[in-house]
């Protein structure tokens, strides 16, 4: 609620001082000061986990910050939840699509505010003041129009009029999640130059460096839930961005890295095409080396390698793995002839949670282990305690549900798991995702005992400083293509973030085609 | 008015073969429909409502090229209802003849049906508001638990002690057992126990078997059916039980009344309550257009004891019930 | 290196987990000891012989319907199966009879094995391939396997097979109901193939979470069809038992079973949802639905009128008390 607090800020549509947020132990956002101005776009800019979304929820309402307050207008605010954020004239425009396909786009402009006249929904009212809004974002879809029966990034600016039905101080636009073409994005970018001349404070999260130079007035920078800084439009080039996104140094968590692996690929992949070409690219995979895969979260790189792995549809011109040419690919076909993915998503498609650990760690190796349809029941036990050993998966018992481990520990039995058929290339999809700091180098260090052992390994990772603490070679993604490889003292974070982010055109690395 | 079922038969096979010689000439300028609607065959007595009544189609419609019967069966009221709907919808129905699968849920649309001046022949259930109906024809629920009743305190000297099976929970069953308890509590005779076996031979099976383990003497068992008599019979002979002088069941079923016609001891009579009903309903239905017979009222067959002499008026070898 | 007091531990958490699986058994023992109480027939050999062997067919089809709801399916057209299953066995015996005597009944009840395994092929291909809920797949085979039943009254064994064929319901091996003895074999096969073999273990992966199984190389569909196929079996397998009862089969045959094997089977301890499957449990269900039923004739507590709402009370509470406790 609303508590006339006097304070120093002067002409900022909202202020805020000190904020620290924290989930559990876990602190997110730390110390963030902020001021955004009306009539200004302010960019948020940040690597994937450096909090930027936590500061649209807390400064939207969705969230409370742990300490720190708000002003809006000199005036102390709290808000408890995102309707009375929205009250005051804040509002939040999700990442995702909320709308509601078999309504019609002023059903769901007006959904649980709707106009009536007596007991009657005025349909009428709420037609026309749809077609106003709409008209205001530059979207051609009429206010009957059912919101199913449009195109995704016309979805995007209806969400987008939703939010402009009130009147607003200020507008957090949340990056879209719908990949928009190109006249799209100019519109969006139109919307947003609009809002800013009406005297509306615009914030805005990109990680499109090329669209935040262009777009923004301010731009504040966010790393580790730090903030680093805010600089005028003009004092940052893209490059800049990408330096101050990163900033840190390597920290010694890392193996050193190997000399240049020179054997023949091992896995040579041309021409694979996912999801009817939404993803699609070529690459090879030498013994010896750890192979980086880079790229901004949602440009493909997990759907990538499910197809390649066949749990996606897919299609190849050639697929040589172990001098063996894969025709049409399976999860089981691919383990025989030496290749394993191990998932980004542990809990919901790695690990039986419910399961125990040995049913766990041997299902994927089934017919490996038990050449007959029975089960060796004491072959399993004899795996499980290697297992526990070599990975140093610490647990009090071994009869223990897998759902009761610890991130960590789970990522390692996952590790040992996809292991068990003793393939020669591992694709591993986020390595150390949600895990403390000493069980990623733990991690780090089996990953490079393989490579040693002349295995070949893939790691995704949206984690900068682990691709370049990790890889011989990187090849980054975007837009479902892979866009630059880079290698060698070309490895750093900026040059990975600005292929990542940037159109690309002039970066460090050279262009894959 | 009450006609025996014996003499329906009669009558009927009189009507048909007279129908045969010479009627047919002045009837045939017109074209009639019949619509039958029935319960589809889930239990062996309704399965035999469905043979007879397709038994009765086949016959009226060679005889009566004029005359169109359409047999419609439905697994429940619901479809039952529908069934109707379908029916008056896509044919001009002259009359309907229907077995309600309940009372209260087929009268409104049966009315419905009788507005548009249809011929209404109700068999076995009645609706709920007679006056609906041109005519009804059913067996006495009542007459089939008291005449076996009546037969067995003769037999059982007016004392001793039996166990009873019903069928689903419905104004058939209780009638029955209605009919049935009153007649045994003017005797000596105890009932010891009355369960439900929901007219299912493997239900009936279980239940007396789970009789027999808690009752050292039992003298007789009246199974209401003789689906459910089947299980009976088999539960009492796997226990071996010598004490169980008559088992008795009800409907007449083709292997019961061959069981009564070999002179069975353990179960020397059964009680009719003839699926045929459907046919006899069915040629009355048909004399009132193509005899110029007048069958406007209520027939209600008798349900008498079927004994060894009597049993072959009451044996259809190709009925499967 | 931590691993150096692992040793000691499993036996440990292996117990605690035994006392969940063990309740449907104390339920059973609970229920023994009040029908006891109640009466004292209850207890008597002929009394205990009768209920064990006719909760056979529930039982058998149960330990089917146990892998089918392992791998996170559900089959609710094992009833109308069995009165598929059992018209055709019954058709093919009286049609071979004339030529092969007894030996009818061995071949049919091969037919039967068949046929009830085809059927559940055909259920496991509609739902893999076509990618149908198993829930409507089965409701829509339910009808489509009555339907061919339902032409008319009871259909009997021909007259010759049915003294030679009697024992297999009715008969004994040192004082064992053979329906008993089937059961018990077909509860140690089921327990081997879920606990024993591959086969098994994927069958829970599999209801567990079947994005791991596919990741982990599992053919979900081929188990899914494959469970379905064992339930189809253990329809052949009741039907074996069943037909020499009554001798017959009839349009009731098999009506309402996929709910009383369904309740079997999540009693003895099987999440509905998959990923955990008791086969023992099941059998302990079977037991616990025929014995509430049999108490029930056996006392005097509840009119007839409310003997079928007092079981489904048992049911339920016995059904509310695990999903509480698992929660």
């Amino acid at each position: 609620m609303v508590q006339p607090v006097h304070s120093d800020a002067s002409n900022s549509a909202l202020t805020a001082r000190a904020l620290f947020k924290s989930y559990g132990q876990i602190e997110v956002l730390r110390d963030i000061t902020l001021d955004i101005r009306a009539g200004e776009i302010h960019a948020i800019i940040g690597e994937n986990g450096a909090g930027k979304s936590t500061l649209m929820k807390v400064l939207s309402g969705h969230a409370t910050p742990t300490t720190g307050q708000l002003y809006m207008g000199g005036v102390q605010v709290r808000f408890a939840d995102s309707v009375q954020a929205e009250a005051a004239g804040i509002v939040l425009v999700h990442q995702e699509i909320l709308l509601a396909p078999d309504l019609t786009v002023a059903q769901n402009l007006f959904l649980g505010r709707e106009l009536s006249r007596g007991p009657m929904v005025d349909d009428r009212a709420m037609n026309r003041r749809t077609a106003e809004v709409l008209a205001r974002v530059g979207s051609t879809a009429r206010p009957t129009d059912r919101v199913g029966d449009r195109p995704l990034a016309q979805r995007q600016l209806i969400q987008i009029a939703r939010a402009l039905l009130d009147e607003r101080k200020v507008v957090i636009l949340d990056e879209p999640k719908a990949t928009l073409a190109s006249d799209e994005v100019e519109s969006l970018i139109g919307i947003v130059r609009n809002l800013r001349d009406q005297g509306v404070a615009v914030l805005y999260i990109s990680h499109r460096l090329e669209e935040v130079e262009a777009l923004a007035d301010r731009v504040t920078v966010l790393r580790d839930g730090d903030m680093i800084g805010t600089w005028r439009s003009g004092e940052l080039d893209q490059r800049q961005m990408a330096e101050q996104m990163v900033g840190r140094k390597l920290e010694m968590l890392y193996p050193p890295k190997r000399g240049v692996a020179t054997a023949d690929p091992v896995l040579e992949v041309t021409q694979l095409s996912v999801d009817g070409g939404k993803f699609a690219g070529s690459f090879s995979v030498r013994p010896g080396e750890v192979l980086g895969i880079g790229g901004m979260i949602g440009a493909g790189r997990t759907e990538l390698f499910e197809g390649l792995m066949g749990l996606r549809p897919s299609h190849s011109e050639r697929i040589m793995l172990n001098g063996r040419s894969i025709a049409s690919p399976d999860v089981g076909r691919m383990m025989e002839a030496g290749l394993v993915y191990l998932t980004e998503d542990r809990k919901g498609k790695g690990l039986l949670l419910n399961d125990r650990m040995g049913a766990n760690l041997t299902l994927q190796a089934l017919d490996t282990l038990n050449p007959g349809m029975q089960l060796d029941r004491k072959g399993e036990t004899r795996a499980l305690v290697n297992a526990v050993k070599e990975y140093d998966i610490r647990v009090r018992s071994l009869g223990i549900e897998v759902g009761k481990l610890s991130g960590g520990n789970q990522q390692k039995l996952l590790l040992a798991k996809v292991m068990m058929t003793d393939p020669s290339v591992v694709i591993i999809d986020e390595p150390t995702r949600g895990i403390d700091i000493g069980n990623k180098g733990q991690i780090y260090r089996f990953i490079d005992d393989l490579v040693r052992a002349g295995k070949a390994c893939v790691v995704i990772s949206s984690e900068l400083p682990e691709l370049v603490g990790l890889a011989d070679r990187v090849l980054v993604m975007r837009g479902g293509r892979f866009v630059a490889e880079l290698m060698g003292d070309d490895i750093t974070e900026q040059n990975v973030v600005y292929a990542a982010a940037s159109s690309g055109k002039d970066g460090a690395g050279r262009k894959v085609t | 008015m009450s006609i025996t079922n014996t003499g329906a038969r009669i009558m009927s096979a009189a009507f048909v073969s007279a129908a045969l010689t010479g009627a047919p000439a002045m009837a045939q300028d017109k074209e009639f429909t019949i619509a039958v609607s029935i319960p589809a065959a889930t239990h062996g007595w309704t399965g035999g409502v469905v043979y007879h009544a397709e038994q009765a189609e086949k016959q009226i419609e060679a005889a009566f090229p004029n005359i169109d019967v359409i047999v419609s069966t439905a697994s429940s009221a619901t479809a039952q209802v529908s069934s109707l709907e379908d029916l008056s919808a896509t044919n001009d129905l002259d009359a309907l003849v229907i077995l309600p699968f309940t009372s209260e849920e087929l009268t409104g649309p049966v009315d419905q049906v009788a507005s548009n001046g249809t011929f209404i022949t109700v068999v076995d259930r009645g609706l709920s508001d007679p006056s609906i109906q041109d005519l009804y024809v059913a067996g006495d629920n009542i007459a089939v638990g008291a005449n076996t009743a009546k037969w067995l305190v003769d037999k059982l000297g007016g004392e001793g002690q039996i166990v009873v099976l019903r069928g689903i929970p419905t104004v058939i069953d209780d009638e029955r057992i209605q009919g049935f308890t009153d007649v045994i509590e003017t005797s000596e005779i105890e009932i010891l126990d009355i369960q439900y076996a929901n007219w299912n031979q493997d239900e009936a099976f279980t239940l007396m078997q789970d009789y027999l383990a808690r009752y050292d003497k039992i003298d007789a068992v009246w199974a209401n059916d003789d689906d459910m008599l089947l299980g009976v019979l088999e539960a009492i002979d796997q226990a071996g039980r010598e004490d169980v002088k008559f088992a008795l069941g009800g409907n007449g079923m083709k292997q019961v009344i061959e069981m009564v016609k070999a002179g069975d001891e353990r179960t020397p009579i059964s009680t009719p309550y003839p699926p045929s009903m459907i046919a006899s309903a069915i040629y009355m239905t048909a004399a009132q257009f193509a005899g110029q017979a007048p069958m406007r009222g209520s027939f209600k067959l008798d349900a008498p004891l079927i004994t060894p002499e009597n049993a072959d008026q009451f044996y259809f070898p190709d009925s499967p019930f | 290196m931590s691993s150096i007091d692992i040793a000691g531990e499993p036996e440990r958490e292996g117990f605690n987990i035994r006392w969940g699986d063990l309740a449907p058994f104390i339920a059973l023992a609970v229920i023994i000891i009040l029908g006891a109480l109640i009466n004292s027939n209850f207890l008597s050999a002929n009394n205990l012989l009768n209920v064990v062997t006719r909760s056979a067919f529930i039982a058998i089809i149960g330990v089917g319907a146990t892998f089918v709801i392992a791998t996170g399916g559900l089959d609710l057209s094992v009833g109308s199966m069995m009165a598929f299953v059992t018209g055709v066995m019954i058709l093919s015996m009286n049609a071979m009879a004339p030529s092969l005597g007894s030996w009818a009944i061995v071949a049919g009840a091969g037919i039967a094995l068949v046929v009830g395994a085809l059927c559940g092929l055909l259920n496991g291909l509609i739902i893999t391939v076509g990618r149908i809920e198993p829930f409507i797949v089965t409701l829509g085979t339910m009808g489509i396997f009555r339907a061919f039943m339902s032409d008319g009254g009871s259909l009997p064994i021909d007259r010759s097979l049915r003294d030679p064929y009697r024992p297999v319901y009715f008969g004994d091996f040192l004082g064992v109901p053979y329906p008993v003895l089937i059961t018990i074999v077909v509860t140690l096969i089921g327990a081997f193939l879920l606990y024993r073999t591959k086969f098994g273990r994927r069958t829970i992966a599999v209801g567990s979470n079947a994005d791991v199984a596919r990741f982990s190389g599992v053919h979900v569909g081929r188990v899914r069809t494959m469970a379905f196929v064992i339930q189809g079996f253990c329809v052949g397998v009741a039907a074996i038992c069943y037909v020499p009862r009554l001798g017959a089969a009839t349009p009731t045959t098999g009506q309402l079973w996929e709910l009383q094997v369904i309740t079997a089977v999540v009693i003895g301890g099987t999440l509905l949802r998959g990923g955990k499957a008791r086969v023992w449990g099941t059998v302990a269900g079977a037991l616990i639905l025929e014995i509430i039923a049999n108490v029930m004739v056996l006392s005097d507590m509840v009119s007839e009128y409310l003997v079928a709402a007092v079981q489904g009370a048992i049911i339920i509470a016995m059904l509310a008390h695990r999903f509480t406790s698992t929660r």
